[in-house]
């Protein structure tokens, strides 16, 4: 069922990326499938982050002036390095989430900006303006929308209270559900 | 079905993002080619985001149509005075510009000149923005069933906007000028009686276009007005491109660096008009040609 959801959380964020910037300009500066693609990693479906990835960023992409495949490749490249992350390192607390979710802003915007370099195609406007106002943009948004989506994750049968200790009681939780230490 | 184990996956996951990432690089370069063609992926999937795109569309222009009407209803009076005056002046420049036309007919004809290239205008309106904040591209609610063609030029009431740069059946997506790589021939003030010549491109200052290749000899104000001259073979002679606002002057040898802002309007364009234009086909000036080889 949470595959379902997230599933239909990309597609959302894929429709809201087509669409908000011709409500208003400054929603572009929000990667809304960048922050679902990161989620998925962070849940350790590496498979799922890099498809979602892989093809959240070619439907950016062909609707964008842009080269065809360098979103796919930017977030593909995201998604292996954050759930690689994510196997290794404890993530499940929203607190450190926030940092997760602004290195891949900043690591996806460079990538970006880079291969289109590489390739000849120069992107309009100020670099680093325009990577600071991203980076602001997708983590703000990016920690509301992970708060929304553990709010509707989360099996509701203890009540309030209790999914209120589960995420806040993070030692309990490293050692309940360590990864590293379940590989073993 | 065949169950994984967690670390047969994580063993796995590598490879997928090594392939996926080949991939994608492969569709880049393979984009990047400057050949001018479309490609199908990105003309299907405008057409499935137009099912999207136009209906939102549709809902918020109406919803700040709405709130809009009413904030000007307060100053339609003074308006209504203004646009009055405006009519009247008008109706005697019209009349004025009757006259000459007429005049302009009779003496084309007494010279049997060859009428000019005559172009329609599509109205369009445009239905989504660039999704990446790295380009400035629109996708715009005509296709190719409304006879919209690969590279036609694209305006506003203010002046040239772009070019038509992908063409599905419902939507086409436009380039605009604003883009390093529109590289539009452009001159200072008149064609006839300008020597300042040059090609305006996209700058590194997301509001502004840049004019290139203006031999430093020629004379540049700020305040002049930029025109298309219709020799790079997209765009047709005389239309609007921008003001002057910034003039980095050059000398003999080295050309002038100035700067446009374009007079488009590109920040809050909803309405555009697509010229339904196609340059002269050197079809006939290229068959005199006669290449060395074939010569022989």
């Amino acid at each position: 069922m949470d595959q379902l959801k997230v599933t239909i959380a990309l597609i959302l964020a894929v429709l809201l990326q087509w669409t908000l910037r011709n409500v208003a300009e400054p929603f572009a500066y929000i990667d809304f499938p960048l922050i679902i693609v990161v989620y998925a990693a962070l849940q350790r479906d590496a498979v799922k982050a890099i498809l979602f990835g892989a093809f959240s960023g070619l439907a950016i992409d062909a609707l964008s002036g842009g080269l065809l495949g360098a979103n796919g490749f930017s977030k593909t490249l995201i998604a292996f390095v954050v759930s690689e992350l994510a196997r290794r390192v404890y993530l499940d607390n929203l607190l450190l989430r926030i940092p997760v979710i602004a290195g891949a802003c900043l690591l996806d915007d460079l990538l970006y900006f880079g291969l289109h370099r590489v390739l000849g195609q120069e992107p309009s406007g100020h670099v680093m303006l325009t990577v600071s106002y991203s980076l602001i943009g997708t983590t703000i948004a990016g920690t509301a929308v992970y708060l929304m989506l553990d709010y509707f994750m989360t099996e509701r049968t203890g009540g309030g209270t209790s999914r209120r200790r589960e995420t806040l009681s993070a030692r309990r939780q490293s050692r309940r559900r360590n990864p590293i230490r379940l590989g073993k | 079905m065949v169950e994984r184990s967690q670390q047969e996956v994580w063993r796995l996951t590598p490879w997928l993002a090594i392939v996926l990432c080949v991939a994608n690089f492969v569709l880049m370069a393979f984009d990047a080619r400057a050949d001018g063609g479309q490609r199908v992926i990105r003309v299907w999937a405008q057409t499935a985001a137009d099912f999207v795109q136009s209906p939102v569309t549709t809902v918020t222009s109406s919803v700040s149509g709405y709130f809009g009407s009413i904030a000007n209803l307060r100053g339609a009076q003074g308006e209504n005075e203004v646009l009055k005056q405006r009519v009247q002046e008008l109706e005697v420049e019209l009349k004025a510009k009757e006259d000459l036309a007429t005049e302009n007919q009779r003496l084309n004809a007494l010279l049997n000149l060859p009428e000019k290239t005559k172009y329609k205008v599509l109205n369009a309106r445009i239905i989504g923005r660039d999704p990446s904040i790295w380009f400035d591209s629109s996708i715009v609610n005509r296709g190719s069933l409304d006879g919209v063609k690969l590279n036609m030029p694209v305006v506003t009431n203010g002046g040239l906007l772009g070019r038509v740069t992908a063409v599905g059946p419902l939507t086409s997506q436009v380039d605009l000028v604003t883009r390093d790589k529109s590289g539009v021939g452009a001159v200072v003030g008149e064609i006839a009686g300008s020597n300042a010549l040059g090609v305006v491109m996209g700058s590194s200052k997301r509001e502004l276009i840049e004019m290139k290749y203006v031999p430093g000899s020629a004379e540049v104000q700020v305040g002049q007005v930029v025109y298309t001259t219709g020799q790079d073979g997209i765009y047709p002679a005389g239309l609007k491109v921008g003001e002057i606002v910034e003039v980095e002057s050059g000398s003999a040898t080295t050309p002038h660096r100035i700067m446009i802002r374009p007079s488009a309007g590109i920040g809050s364009m909803q309405e555009v008009g697509i010229l339904l234009y196609e340059p002269a086909v050197k079809e006939e000036f290229e068959k005199q040609l006669v290449k060395p080889a074939k010569a022989k």
